[in-house]
Formats: C-alpha cells, structure tokens, sequence
C-alpha cells in the first residue's frame, strides 16, 4: 500500500524528484559561523575608526564630568564601562548622577584587526579586543559581532567600511564616540 | 517576507464560460428545462474548477495579483469583459539566522507563511441566450502554515512547507436577458448561479533557493513546486461540491542590487525578478492558462537593521503575459526579515 502511494505521487509530482535528488546529494557542505576561527592573510589593522549607524540602548550612569562635556555609561548586556563625549544636543548633563538609568543614543566606532595570536607584529603587549567578527554581509553592510560571552549584536555600518577584507575570526575593538541623545528613565 | 502585494485581474477565466455553456445547453430543452446527466457533470466539474482557482488565485500568496488583459476568445466562443480585483497581504519568510541541525553539516531555521486576499470580480456575458446578464464573484481567503529551510551549502537551500488555506467564494447573477429572466430559478437549482461555498485546501511546496554574491550585488535563483488539493465543507447548492487536485510552479531569478547613495540615512537599492508561473491540474483548468510570466522591478530603500524587522521599504511594478494575456501591477514593496 506504501509503496503504491509513493509510485502514485512520484508520477504525478516528477519535478519533486529531479530537484530535490541534487539537492540532497550536496548536502552536508553547510558549516555554522564561528567567531573564533584564525581569519587567512596577513595580520594588520583592516580599518580603523569603522562608522556605525547610532544605535538607541539603555545604561546606567557611572560618572558625569560637566566641565569635559563627558558621561562615562554602562550599557545593558555589558561590564565594561565607557566614556563618550556629549553632543551639543543633550542636555541636563547636570541633573545626571552616578546610579542613574538612561535611554542613550550612542555613536560608537569599531577599530578591525586580523591579529596572530592576539597580537600586531611590532605592537607592544596584546590589543584588549572587545569582540570577534561572526558574520559579515557586504551588501547591506552588517558586521555581526560575537562577545567573549558568547552574546553577539549586529552592527550597521557606513558606506565606504572596506567589509570584502573582512572576515569571521577578526579581531574588533569597539570605541566610544559620542551621545546624541539622552533620556532619564524613571 | 515581503507584503503587501496588490493588484487587479482580469482576465475571465471560465467563469462566464460555464455559465454560458450550461444555458446553452438548457436552451434546447427549454420547454422541459431538463439537463442531460452528462452536461450536469461537465457543469459540476467546470464550476469546482473554476472555483477552486479562484480560492487560490485569491487566498495564495504564490500566485500573483495584476491588472490583465485577455487578447484571446475563451472556451465556448466567450470573449472577454470582464475584472477582477484581486486585493492581497501576506508573504513568507526564514526566522533567525540558520542553526546547525543536530551533529549533521546541515542548517536550518523555522519558516512562516501567511496571506490574506480578496477576489471581486464581474462579467457581462456576450452571447446569444444571456447577452447582457452579469455575473459577478467574491472571493476571500486566508492561509497560514511554515516549515523549515534547511541549507545544505552557505548557497543553497530548500524548504518544504504545509499551508492551509480557508477560502469562501459567493456568486450572484443577474439576469437581464428574456431567456436568462424564465431560467434563473432552474439555473439556479443547478447550482450555476447565485452560490455559495466554503473550501479548505492543503498547500505543500519545497522552496529551493540558490544565492550568489557579486561584489554587493546577490542574486537569486528559486524554484518552487506547489500542490493544492482542494474540498469543500458547506455549499449553498449541492452541485457546488469542489474536490480537486492542482499544481504550481514557479522559478525565478531575482536580483537586488545596493546603488551606493543614501536618502535620509538610507541605502538606496534597485533590483528586480523574472518569473515563470506554471499551471497544472484543475488549476490549470480553471485559469484556461497554462503558464504566466511576470518580470517585476523595484526601487527600495535600505532600513534593515535601522527598523525593526523591516528589509527594505519601496514601490515595484510588474508586467505580466502568457499564452493571450498580457497584464501589469503596481504597488508597495516592503520586505520583512525576522
């Protein structure tokens, strides 16, 4: 009875069979992205100072110095604390106190290194590397970054970031730029 | 995911065909108002047929809505004066990035699909017995269902799917003509006018998909063979009684491609496909057609990763032809990737 069914819906479905046969006989060549893989070519700085689109996230306020125009922040997801310059837009940089929960818009930028066991040939001691590159797509220019623990983001950057050199593997250093926009959460 | 997509159609199928073949062969036995067992049955066929291309023509996201032109006579001398509208918003779309499938080399990542559409259309019938009558027919459907896609390459990758689609169809006739005015209860009792009838149908297909990358440029190749069956579950008349089996398939060759210049913070993108659209089984007999090509272009803007979820955001345009049948539409481009 099964073997009549399938005779039954072989003859009336034949393309079935002549495009799922190549198909699955090229399979097993997909591999998953890893970031931790040592990127081909020689180790250099692939580009320095990679705009990124701003992106809007929360963080918490960790110290604010007026008279530099500067507010260091933790943002969510991440230990690390960074200090940006604040744009001549914010405002109520005074009414901020360490503590505080905010709604920021940041500007960062990501410095690119294909290193050699964590290191630039002529650089002295180790680069600190933010995060690894996982995933890239040229066309519309996303750069999906992976952390040491293991969370990843995706990252739009600007027309122009040289990312045909880049690949999974390379190294990323991510530098605070500016806020653009700041609100206190309550 | 790509929605919404609107168009109108046109192209009168059998519709009027059938109804003009059925009176026809009513005309000769007037005096009895009697039909052959045989007729009834070419007329149940036709009339399943007709409607269960309708319901997919209407509910399915696959087949594509437009503004047609027939340039060819139908089947039982009709000629063509009739639209329909065919209004839709839907489409389908990979979840996530692809996961590694167990321990073998294989990805995949889950897959939706949905639509809803509506079918309205009219037709003044030209022929002896009924000239003047117009026929006209709602359609409406709704269809969900997924699956997966499994990439066996970084490039290729298929994706087998199961939908349902619930579709609802009415027809209403009105007789202007003498013959049409002394037959209208009979036709009627046949269930050739004035129906109603609830349908579901299974839909099946594999998605198979090949992407190349040329400097930013990706172009796509798919293929995708579709099964419809067909049944109804409440009629107003029992001679309205579908239970067909139908095929699609359809291979397209898609290119986008990035332009390097931003609008307000966004990439401005231009591309566009070419589509071949074969018919089978009661589809095609429903459509009179065998095949469709449609060859659609489209400018876009850029928003992925800067909207939520949102691919791009722009205008396309088709035009469409097969075998006596030329046709276009028009309308908002929005791809969604989640």
């Amino acid at each position: 009875m099964i073997v009549a069914a399938r005779a039954r819906v072989c003859s009336r479905c034949p393309l079935f069979v002549w495009v799922l046969t190549p198909v699955l006989m090229l399979a097993g060549c997909w591999t998953a992205p890893v970031a931790t893989v040592q990127p081909q070519g020689e180790p250099r700085l692939i580009q320095g100072a990679v705009a990124l689109e701003p992106v809007k996230t929360l963080a918490v306020v960790s110290a604010v110095d007026v008279s530099s125009g500067t507010i260091a922040l933790r943002t969510e997801g991440s230990a690390d604390i960074a200090t940006y310059k604040v744009g001549p837009e914010v405002s109520g940089l005074n009414d901020l106190k360490p503590g505080d929960v905010v709604q920021a818009t940041l500007v960062q930028a990501l410095d690119v290194y294909l290193l050699r066991d964590g290191q630039l040939p002529g650089a002295v001691g180790a680069l600190a590397v933010d995060a690894r590159v996982l995933r890239v797509d040229p066309s519309y220019r996303l750069l999906k970054l992976q952390y040491p623990d293991g969370r990843t983001d995706t990252f739009k950057v600007a027309l122009g970031t040289r990312l045909e050199q880049m690949a999974p593997g390379d190294s990323v250093v991510i530098r605070p730029v500016a806020v653009l926009a700041m609100r206190r959460k309550s | 995911m790509r929605a919404p997509r609107e168009g109108t159609l046109s192209f009168c199928p059998r519709a009027a065909a059938v109804i003009a073949a059925a009176l026809a062969a009513l005309a000769p036995l007037c005096a009895e108002c009697q039909i052959t067992p045989e007729q009834a049955s070419q007329l149940r066929d036709a009339t399943g047929d007709r409607v269960e291309a309708l319901t997919i023509l209407g509910g399915d996201y696959g087949i594509a809505g437009a503004s047609f032109r027939s340039t060819g006579k139908f089947s039982f001398g009709e000629s063509a004066d009739a639209s329909i509208a065919v209004t839709k918003l839907g489409g389908s779309g990979d979840i996530g990035d692809p996961q590694p499938l167990g321990s073998l080399a294989v990805g995949w990542q889950p897959r939706v699909q949905g639509n809803m559409g509506a079918l309205d259309g009219t037709q003044t019938l030209h022929s002896s017995l009924v000239e003047g009558d117009v026929t006209e027919i709602r359609t409406y459907g709704i269809e969900f269902g997924g699956g997966a896609r499994f990439w066996v390459t970084d490039r290729l990758s298929f994706a087998p799917t199961v939908m349902g689609l619930y579709g609802r169809s009415s027809e209403s006739y009105t007789a202007n003509s003498a013959f049409m005015r002394a037959n209208l209860d009979k036709a009627r009792e046949l269930g050739l006018v004035d129906w109603e009838a609830d349908t579901w149908t299974v839909i099946t297909g594999v998605d198979i998909e090949y992407v190349m990358r040329w400097d930013r440029t990706i172009v796509s190749l798919s293929s995708l063979p579709v099964y419809y069956r067909t049944e109804t579950f409440q009629s107003s008349n029992t001679h309205v009684n579908i239970r067909g089996d139908s095929g699609s398939w359809s291979n397209t060759i898609d290119v986008d491609i990035p332009l390097g210049m931003q609008f307000y913070g966004h990439e401005l993108r231009s591309g566009g496909y070419y589509r071949w659209i074969g018919f089978y089984g009661d589809l095609k007999d429903g459509f009179q057609r065998s095949n469709l090509n449609e060859i659609h272009g489209r400018v876009a803007l850029d928003f992925l990763n800067q909207l939520w979820k949102v691919q791009w955001i722009g205008i396309g345009a088709s035009y469409l032809w097969g075998p006596n049948i030329t046709g276009w539409s028009a309308g908002l481009d929005v791809v969604f990737r989640f």
